[in-house]
């Protein structure tokens, strides 16, 4: 177990740079999860935790050793890949001690270790079988398996149930969360599926071109975004964005001392319909998706913006009909347009 | 007339044809090799047109096993053509290809160049390598002997440290025709020409090799030959028992670098053995031919055993 220290840390490819100096602290035992769009350098910035990339600038430090120039094996973490990366020809058991026997560690702590781990991961019935005659919640255990038995002080995960099934991802993530529990070892999680972010982290950082935009705990994410990128990342459906004119009220009447540039952002959760008189914004009914426990009301505002309102019951109104809302001042965000 | 013989009708010309195709050159040799037939013979001129009447039973086989001195020398000398050249060539196409398997300036030349010998025909091939480069006297061979004795004198009249060398033996340049040496020149040659074969199957496997996995192996603490051991070999054990399997094929029947390097002396294989009998002794070299099958076979049998699996999965 280990805290990790991230200072300065920037990454180029020839020219190109990808990772614009990231400051990090990771507490020991925290779970810590990495979100971002595509191609925000989630994976280069694991990647330069595990050793696998050259750093180009700054320092890592494991523990209170900085890693710089510490081969990928000695630096006590262990990944697990998206894709699983067994290895093909060898059995279950084979996958899993390989490090331990790389190692030369003695037989006998190997099948400790082993046993153990496929106990915990409920795969002791497949540890003879190859990775290609098993499932892919399967191979994901084993790939996890293969990191527990090395007993490292950092874990790192590469999205490791894009390639899963809805039903399997949400039992695989619980998983995941009750091994953290159990081991009580720092993980750090790249994923861009916001529930799983929700859900697993102690503390979430979101990364949008190669910067960390923001770094909070789930909650304070949600509840108190710094910028309208993580507003808008954090949460689902996404935020509403509404500038001055599309408001019926003007702007600092509706949240003190807020300039006529700046734009109000409301989850689609906290809109309440009203009458036009006590409203904030109007907009014209244009679909409704009913998903059973609510229901999320697609709108069209007079500029053509989309906004979502999710409520308890569908609105009787025919399509087309505008539509009154408000929404309670402490739910209201404010953002300057940079 | 039912869907299936139907089907068997139309399939029979092709079928007959291959069935003829085999069976009537094997047909033939086995019965040249149960026969007297010679193709010139003053005093038995009935020998030279082959007929029932000049039954010999095994006694072409009993010629070929026991009273001609070299045909246990042939199977041994095919098995160790094959045998080595496979080998080497396994392990340069190997070291070369995962050379090369970076990326670097100038890949793509490197690359045509890797390949070309493969397409430089076997007799040219062969004249060139024991003419040019393994001569003892006007090929690099004796050249950078030459050389290497020049060195030599030259250290040896060095004022102070001369004596010291002066122990040194003079170098002989190896003659590759000798008739210990003359496998070895064609082993040389053939593994030159064969090794680009062998890179270009394990180069375009190797591009298919799962990065991820090598990361994973890294993590796990696998240093490089670990890592070679324990992924690319097995990654590369199909395309490892095609370049085996494909070889042993061609192998077997080496001729034209056998009869440049020294005309058979020192260094036959059998189908050279066939080709010096068929000179005269038709059955003998039948006889032979019929003994080039049985070791062919064995040779595959033993192959499939150990490589065969790899393919099959
Ligand atoms: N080896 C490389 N050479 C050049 N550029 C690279 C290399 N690896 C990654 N990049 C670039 O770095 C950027 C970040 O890539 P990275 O894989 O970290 O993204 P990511 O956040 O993990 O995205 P995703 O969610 O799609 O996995 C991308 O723009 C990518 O093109
Ligand atoms: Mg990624």
């Amino acid at each position: 177990m280990a805290k990790l220290k991230i200072k300065n840390l920037k990454k180029s490819y020839e020219n190109e740079q990808i990772i614009h100096g990231v400051n990090l602290e990771i507490k020991d035992g925290e779970f810590v999860v990495f979100v971002g769009p595509s191609g925000c350098g989630k994976s280069t910035l694991l990647r330069l935790i595990a050793g696998l990339e050259e750093i180009t600038e700054g320092e890592i430090s494991i523990g209170d050793k900085v890693v710089n120039e510490i081969a990928p094996s000695k630096r006590g973490v262990a990944m697990v890949f998206q894709n699983y990366a067994l290895y093909p020809h060898m059995n279950v058991y084979k996958n899993m001690s390989f490090a331990l026997r790389q190692a030369r560690m003695n037989k006998d702590e190997i099948n400790r270790r082993v046993k153990n781990a496929a106990e915990i991961l409920q795969i002791s019935d497949f540890l003879l079988k190859t990775p290609r005659s098993l499932s892919g919640g399967q191979r994901q255990r084993v790939a996890i398996g293969r990191a527990i038995v090395r007993e490292p002080d950092v874990f790192l995960f590469d999205e490791p149930l894009s390639n899963l099934d809805a039903a399997l991802r949400v039992n695989t993530r619980l998983e995941i969360a009750r091994l953290h529990k159990r081991l009580g070892t720092t993980m750090i999680y790249v994923t861009h599926d916001q529930v799983e972010a929700m859900t697993l982290a102690d503390k979430i950082v979101v990364l949008n071109n190669g910067k960390i935009e923001q770094i909070g705990s789930p909650i304070e994410l949600y509840e108190n975004p710094l910028n309208m990128f993580v507003a808008g990342f954090i949460g689902s459906p996404k935020m509403n964005f509404l500038n001055s004119k599309t408001l019926t009220k003007n702007i600092s009447t509706i949240v003190k001392g807020a300039k006529r540039e700046d734009i109000i952002g409301i989850r689609p959760e906290h809109l309440l319909k009203t009458t036009y008189t006590k409203s904030i914004i109007s907009a014209r009914l244009d679909l409704i998706e009913n998903l059973g426990e609510n229901v999320l009301v697609h709108m069209i505002l007079n500029n053509d913006d989309q906004i979502i309102a999710k409520m308890n019951t569908a609105p009787k109104e025919p399509i087309g009909t505008k539509l009154h809302f408000t929404a309670n001042i402490k739910n209201l965000h404010l953002f300057n347009k940079k | 007339m039912s869907n299936k013989s139907l089907l068997r009708l139309l399939q029979a010309p092709s079928i007959i044809l291959l069935l003829l195709w085999m069976l009537i050159p094997l047909g033939m040799t086995l019965y040249f090799s149960f026969i007297r037939y010679v193709l010139n013979n003053l005093r038995k001129p009935e020998w030279t047109t082959p007929s029932i009447s000049n039954w010999r039973g095994l006694g072409n086989y009993e010629y070929v096993l026991y009273k001609s001195k070299d045909f246990w020398f042939a199977v041994q000398n095919s098995l160790l053509i094959v045998g080595s050249i496979i080998i080497l060539t396994v392990i340069f196409g190997l070291a070369i290809s995962i050379l090369i398997n970076r990326t670097f300036p100038g890949r793509g030349i490197v690359r045509v160049l890797l390949i070309s010998p493969f397409f430089v025909m076997p007799s040219v091939n062969a004249v060139l390598w024991i003419n040019m480069i393994l001569d003892p006297v006007l090929g690099l061979n004796g050249l950078a002997i030459e050389g290497l004795n020049q060195i030599l004198k030259d250290l040896q009249d060095l004022p102070l440290l001369g004596r010291f060398f002066s122990l040194w033996p003079v170098f002989e340049p190896i003659s590759f025709r000798a008739t210990q040496t003359s496998s070895y020149a064609v082993i040389i040659m053939v593994t030159w020409q064969w090794t680009p074969f062998a890179v270009l199957i394990f180069m375009t496997s190797l591009q298919s090799e799962d990065q991820q996995q090598i990361e994973a192996a890294i993590l796990d603490g696998a240093n490089a030959w670990s890592r070679f051991i324990n992924l690319t070999i097995p990654h590369l054990a199909r395309p490892i028992s095609i370049v085996i399997m494909i070889q042993a094929i061609f192998h077997l029947s080496l001729y034209a670098e056998i009869e440049i390097v020294s005309r058979g002396n020192g260094n036959k294989n059998l189908p050279y053995l066939i080709g010096e009998f068929s000179s005269n002794n038709i059955g003998a070299a039948s006889a032979t031919g019929v003994f080039a099958v049985i070791l062919a076979n064995i040779v595959a049998i033993f192959l499939l055993r150990i490589v065969g699996k790899s393919l099959m999965e």
